[in-house]
């Protein structure tokens, strides 16, 4: 077991699973990457994609259908999980139904040998972390949800492992207390100074934690990059829908121009960027809501007229929904007060109205 | 969620509330009829007909019970083959069904295999031994003919021959519950603490051990009654003049031999009662142990 690493690497790692129909499906397809000392990674993606697999297969709670995963050079992907010594902040917590909280805590350290005496205060200190030194002599079955997920987190890090692998840790908390907790998963990675992989489906989560994020689906790596990347260069349509680009319109290509490309539909002409070749004719253009400038006046070039046909309050702005004149919908957020059969205008960054393939 | 917890927000929950009386109670009517026909009234009757010997005062069959030298050592007797059989077979259960406790091909072929014994029953269990075991028997031969042993082998019609007759028809009985306890522990908990540094042993010893602990106990209590009450066996082969004469042979002599019913009763009263000390004494200890569900969190 190792204290310290320079780089984890995974390379081309794959886990298949038997389907129903008796043939295999291959749950995490080529994962490839290398997470260096003190960085914090996210595996970000829907229900299903693999997130977990990916996790258990880097824990070694499950054996590799292929590719190799070595520590520092050194080849790890036979060794058990007892072995590799990697924190695990389970999906369902996982926590031991007889042992108390403290002894839940503890168990790590006296798997390691340590003494009673040397055992109570770090386990005190990590309790207080999660704040639940209050708990400390109750049973699992007698805390709430989020009480035993912050249980499974100061379980996972008061061993203080090279790497701490966290499975959703965060669902089942309150805003409130998920920010915080987030906020304090931030300051205890950057404490340990060791390194973190972090499985979410939240987006924001992701954005707010990471070095780096992983976007998967279906068990394929759709893009690593950093957060402002993902945010703002999603690699192809399906990382954009992740992301928050709710504005999905298939259009036909009229003209490229290098980076430029025109496109039109109906009666609405804009001008996007590409992001991705095209194949075709045809092409899908991405837009984020918040990045749509709302107007009543003409906004210039890249500029549609519409009218308001919903509004969704939320609190410093809305969502509106926009009935453009070509028959075409467009979500967009405003902070200006908008009302139902508003005659609106809608101006397109053409460097935020991202082009792929259709 | 299971079924139970569904039935219990919204039928009989709702009845007990209304009314103050769950009629779901009345389903138990029949079997509290079956329990008091079959197990009581013969109970109750035993222990008065035991109390009513043909001469002598109430107590008269317990005194002679106590004070003849071939029926008070009968207890001694019965609890040495039945504990350690039950020891055994709990023992040897507990560390296979561990081994066994994924879910695979050998799961189910052992599990068949073991089903086997327990359809036999212990007379042809005891017929199989005496093929096997006996002086001229399969085993003794073998040994002979490989030269590894030439003396006389002594596994029947002994105190040896009986044990090894509780732990062949005890055994599967014991494994098969015993996996069923394993196999209800969600195995998350063992991997959980795999992450944390726990090698196999130490699994077993912290995690799967402590939670086993009051099936082990029902386990153990469900085998030594059963082990205790043995008769066939004892009988085929054991020696039941001496050191297999267990307790229920003494009843049966009492019963079928001397025509007592009396100190039959008496002897099966006195039978029930040692049973019911040791059951005590093992789920007495059960209450030591952590009791609740076995589950490592929601889900
Ligand atoms: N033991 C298994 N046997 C068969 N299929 C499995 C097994 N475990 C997972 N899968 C399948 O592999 C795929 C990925 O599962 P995984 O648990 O990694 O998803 P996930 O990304 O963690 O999802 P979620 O966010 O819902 O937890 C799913 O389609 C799932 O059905
Ligand atoms: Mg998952």
């Amino acid at each position: 077991m190792r204290h310290d690493f320079r780089e984890l690497k995974l390379e081309r790692v794959t886990r298949s699973f038997a389907a129903a129909g008796g043939h295999a499906f291959n749950a995490l397809d080529e994962l490839t990457m290398t997470i260096r000392r003190g960085e914090f990674v996210a595996l970000l993606g829907p229900s299903g994609c693999g997130k977990s697999t990916a996790l258990n297969c880097i824990a070694g709670l499950l054996a590799l259908s292929g590719g190799a995963i070595s520590l520092d050079e050194q080849r790890i992907d036979t060794l058990p999980p007892e072995k590799r010594g990697f924190g695990m902040v389970f999906q369902n917590y996982a926590l031991f139904p007889h042992m108390t909280v403290e002894r839940n805590v503890g168990f790590g350290l006296r798997m390691r040998g340590m003494s009673a005496a040397e055992i109570a205060p770090r386990v005190a200190r990590a309790l207080s972390l999660v704040q639940l030194s209050g708990q400390a002599g109750k049973l699992p079955g007698q805390l709430s949800g989020g009480q035993q997920q912050r249980v499974a987190i100061a379980r996972a890090i008061v061993i203080e492992p090279p790497l701490v692998l966290m499975d959703e840790p965060l669902s089942n908390l309150d805003a409130k207390l998920r920010i915080e907790t987030r906020a304090e998963i931030r300051r205890i990675h950057g404490e340990l100074g060791r390194a973190t992989i972090y499985v979410t489906h939240d987006q924001d989560e992701a954005l707010s934690l990471a070095d780096r994020i992983v976007v998967m689906k279906d068990g394929v790596v759709q893009q690593i990059d950093s957060p402002q990347r993902i945010y703002a260069q999603p690699a192809n349509l399906h990382v954009a829908h992740f992301m928050g680009y709710r504005n999905v319109l298939e259009f036909e290509v009229t003209a490229v121009n290098a980076e430029r490309v025109e496109l039109s539909g109906g009666a609405v002409r804009i001008v996007g960027t590409l992001c991705q070749p095209l194949d075709g004719r045809r092409a899908v253009v991405a837009i984020r809501p918040e990045e749509i400038v709302v107007g009543t006046r003409d906004g210039g070039a890249n500029s549609v007229r519409g009218s308001v046909t919903g509004v969704e309050y939320g609190g410093r702005d809305s969502l509106i929904e926009v009935l453009l004149d070509g028959g075409l919908r467009l979500l967009a957020r405003s902070d200006v007060p908008a009302e139902r059969g508003d005659a609106i205008t809608l101006s397109i960054p053409p460097e935020r109205a991202l082009v792929y393939p259709a | 969620m299971s079924a139970a917890a569904l039935a219990g927000r919204g039928g009989p929950a709702v009845a007990v509330g209304r009314r103050g009386f769950d009629r779901a109670l009345l389903l138990a009517i029949p079997a509290t009829l079956f329990m008091v026909l079959l197990f009581v009234y013969p109970f109750l009757y035993g222990l008065w007909l035991s109390f009513a010997p043909a001469k002598g005062g109430a107590l008269a069959n317990y005194r002679t019970f106590f004070t003849t030298p071939d029926l008070w050592p009968t207890i001694g007797i019965t609890l040495k083959l039945a504990l350690p059989a039950t020891l055994i077979n709990v023992g040897i259960a507990l560390p296979i069904a561990f081994r066994m406790r994924v879910r695979g091909r050998w799961q189910r072929v052992v599990t068949t295999l073991l089903v086997v014994p327990i359809t036999l029953g212990t007379v042809l269990i005891a017929e199989g031994m005496l093929n096997y075991f006996g002086p001229k028997g399969w085993l003794s031969h073998t040994l002979q003919l490989l030269h590894l042993y030439d003396g006389p082998i002594r596994l029947t019609h002994n105190y040896w021959g009986v044990l090894i007759s509780l732990v062949i028809s005890g055994f599967p009985f014991a494994f098969l519950l015993i996996l069923s306890y394993v196999t209800g522990i969600d195995p998350v908990l063992a991997r959980a603490a795999a992450t944390l540094g726990a090698g196999t042993f130490a699994q077993f010893r912290h995690i799967y051990l402590p939670l086993l602990a009051p099936g082990l106990a029902m386990c153990f209590c469900l085998a030594f009654v059963q082990a205790f009450s043995v008769f066939p066996s004892a009988v085929l082969v054991g020696a039941p003049a001496g050191p297999t004469r267990v307790i229920s042979i003494a009843a049966y002599q009492a019963a079928f031999e001397q025509y007592d019913y009396s100190l039959a009763s008496a002897i099966a009263m006195i039978m029930g009662f040692v049973q019911l000390v040791i059951v005590a004494a093992v789920l007495g200890l059960r209450g030591l142990f952590y009791r609740g569900p076995v589950a490592g969190g929601k889900g």
